[in-house]
């Protein structure tokens, strides 16, 4: 089954990368978490007309991957497969917005062509600042910060639970999956007629592990949803590191670089 | 049908996530309080992992040559309970988001409500558990299965092409959008319930205990679903109205269709609607900027040739910066293992 052990190898890759010890890794994880929010609400918030203008934003992932010592070919071609949603969606604008929106060196270019770039780039650039923070940050870090941000316990100890136990039951389906396979050649997938019997014994399996993993739980003194770390707060290299960041997107948001430096270069329009 | 975060404008997108955010604390503060059980945690999180792992398992739909895969909102409230399914699907999704690029940040909020508060909150509580309610019989179950998650999966639709619609980032008209969605997601949500159907009918005859639905159908207190139901239908009303509002102050279509109806040259000259429009912006600068009305006919600021250039050097300077520090990572690197 090919999802599941391409999701196998992602999951596994990103743990990998973000076990690395970095200055972007060493950064305390609530100020990562915030940069990227910031990232992608001012990306998001660029007009939809102007393409160009989201060119600065480039920096960040650029920067911070070749920091982190991320492979910025591979984070590329990764977050180029969240794209087809979004091609699909910012697809109608080129036929339904054909006025024509600027020149360019005397062509005109519609406001839909425009509209379709900005749509894109905007995806390819949030997806790649969420990839960047998980490739840099772990969640159990992550989630410690998450109590401190006055989310309910319960919520982060389902958060963790899950994630923890989810290479275990996706080798659990993958296992099921090879047996079911082997059994059913030139089958391309379970057939539908199965699935009841599939997904139902994958149910009752889970159920039963976690009958097990309370009981192991429970001897070791487990007594209601409180996590255990709260994390450290963040220390004076953090907050120069958020507000800094903070300060780069929200000129990059406010200012139109790509015309300042166009015009520095001898006004070429 | 997650959500991405450029198909969202920050308002839409922090709205539903103010929404989404007040559904978890209300769901959170529920189990604390009456249906807590610590047997339940680890239950929870592995049914999150169950979903996401179920989800990843295709199947073929007979006589199309496609193939599908499940949901699990459905499942998921009938084995866990309503409240407990919904934080479930809720880490499911941000787990997604984070770690598969399925969604992002800001469509979090977005994406917990289409997919988890619609189907664990609304249709579960409303549909699946009236007609479960009288007795558990193979017939009932997929009348239940298929109609809930059909429900489910229409409405969370239909929000997705509302939310699109209002953060103005699709022409596709709301009417043509939604014509193009609902008969998708009908033809998803009756192979979704059918397979629910199945893998309930399954677990209900082997291990009936492992399901909640079947545990609490005698002890329901069908005032509490109510109220919730109206509650969220309230919210969403208020959410709806205050973002449609929100989005006339941007009158992306208004001021498209003055430009159709007036001509561009006459945009140059200052309007009534256009002044106004301007003044709001003014005040809330962090949604998008339809400032190049001002500059005259087909002139957007930072879309021109010499921006054009500049985008391409701004590129280039990004793109020389990261390779420099790589360079400079690699020659440390190799300085270190020689000494």
């Amino acid at each position: 089954m090919s999802r599941l052990s391409d999701a196998m190898a992602d999951l596994y890759a990103v743990e990998q990368l973000a076990e690395k010890d970095t200055p972007v890794h060493r950064m305390h994880p609530l100020a990562k978490l915030l940069t990227a929010l910031a990232f992608v609400v001012a990306v998001v918030s660029c007009g939809r007309y102007q393409p160009l203008r989201l060119a600065p934003f480039t920096f960040y992932p650029v920067l911070l991957s070749a920091m982190a010592d991320l492979p910025f070919g591979r984070l590329l071609r990764r977050a180029a497969l969240a794209l087809p949603f979004a091609v699909v969606a910012g697809a109608s604008n080129l036929f339904f917005d054909t006025a024509p929106a600027a020149h360019l060196w005397g062509v005109p270019v519609s406001g839909g062509t425009l509209a379709f770039a900005s749509v894109v780039l905007k995806a390819y650039l949030s997806v790649l600042a969420l990839l960047i923070l998980t490739a840099t940050t772990r969640l159990a870090d992550l989630s410690a910060q998450l109590v401190r941000l006055k989310v309910p316990p319960v919520m982060v100890t389902v958060l963790t639970m899950t994630y923890r136990y989810l290479s275990t039951l996706m080798e659990e389906a993958s296992s099921m999956s090879a047996a079911y396979a082997l059994r059913s050649p030139y089958a391309k997938g379970v057939k539908l007629a199965h699935m009841g019997q599939f997904a139902g014994q994958l149910l009752i399996r889970s159920a039963d592990r976690a009958e097990r993993v309370y009981a192991a739980m429970k001897l070791r003194g487990y007594a209601g949803p409180v996590p255990g770390g709260r994390g450290v707060p963040m220390g004076r290299k953090d907050w120069v590191y958020l507000i800094g960041v903070l300060a780069a997107v929200a000129a990059a948001r406010l200012v139109d670089v790509p015309s300042a430096v166009g015009g520095l270069l001898g006004g070429m329009a | 049908m997650h959500m991405a975060d450029a198909l969202l404008s920050p308002a839409v997108g922090g709205a539903m996530c103010a929404v989404s955010a007040g559904a978890v604390a209300y769901a959170a503060a529920k189990i604390g309080k009456d249906e807590f059980d610590d047997k339940k945690i680890p239950l929870m999180g592995i049914m999150g992992a169950f979903v996401f792992a179920a989800q990843m398992i295709n199947f073929t739909i007979p006589g199309t040559g496609s193939s599908g895969h499940l949901g699990g909102g459905i499942l998921l409230a009938a084995t866990l309970g309503k409240f407990p399914a919904f934080l479930t699907l809720t880490a499911v999704l941000i787990i997604q988001a984070l770690f598969f690029a399925d969604g992002g940040l800001l469509a979090l909020g977005c994406n917990v409500f289409n997919l988890a508060c619609l189907t664990c909150l609304i249709a579960y509580p409303l549909i699946f558990k009236p007609i479960i309610q009288k007795g558990m019989t193979p017939k009932r179950i997929a009348a239940a299965s298929v109609l809930s998650a059909v429900a489910g999966l229409v409405s969370g639709a239909l929000a997705v092409v509302a939310e699109t619609t209002l953060s103005g980032i699709t022409e596709l008209p709301f009417k043509t959008f939604a014509g193009l969605m609902i008969p998708i997601h009908l033809a998803i949500g009756l192979v979704e319930g059918l397979v629910t159907a199945a893998v309930l009918l399954f677990v209900y005859g082997m291990r009936p205990e492992i399901l909640s639905c079947a545990a609490e159908r005698k002890a329901l207190g069908g005032v509490s679903v109510k109220k919730v139901a109206i509650a969220m239908l309230v919210a969403t009303a208020l959410v709806a109205g205050g973002l449609s509002l929100l989005a006339s102050a941007y009158p992306d279509g208004l001021e498209w269709s003055i430009e159709k109806t007036a001509g561009e040259a006459e945009l140059a000259a200052q309007s009534e609607v256009h002044e106004a429009a301007a003044k709001v912006q003014e005040g809330t600068a962090i949604l998008p900027d339809y400032d190049y009305r001002e500059e005259g006919a087909a002139a957007i600021p930072g879309t021109s040739a010499a921006g054009l250039v500049g985008a391409a050097i701004t590129l280039a300077v990004a793109g020389g910066c990261g390779f420099l520090i790589h360079l400079a990572k690699k020659r440390r690197q190799k300085a270190a293992a020689q000494g």
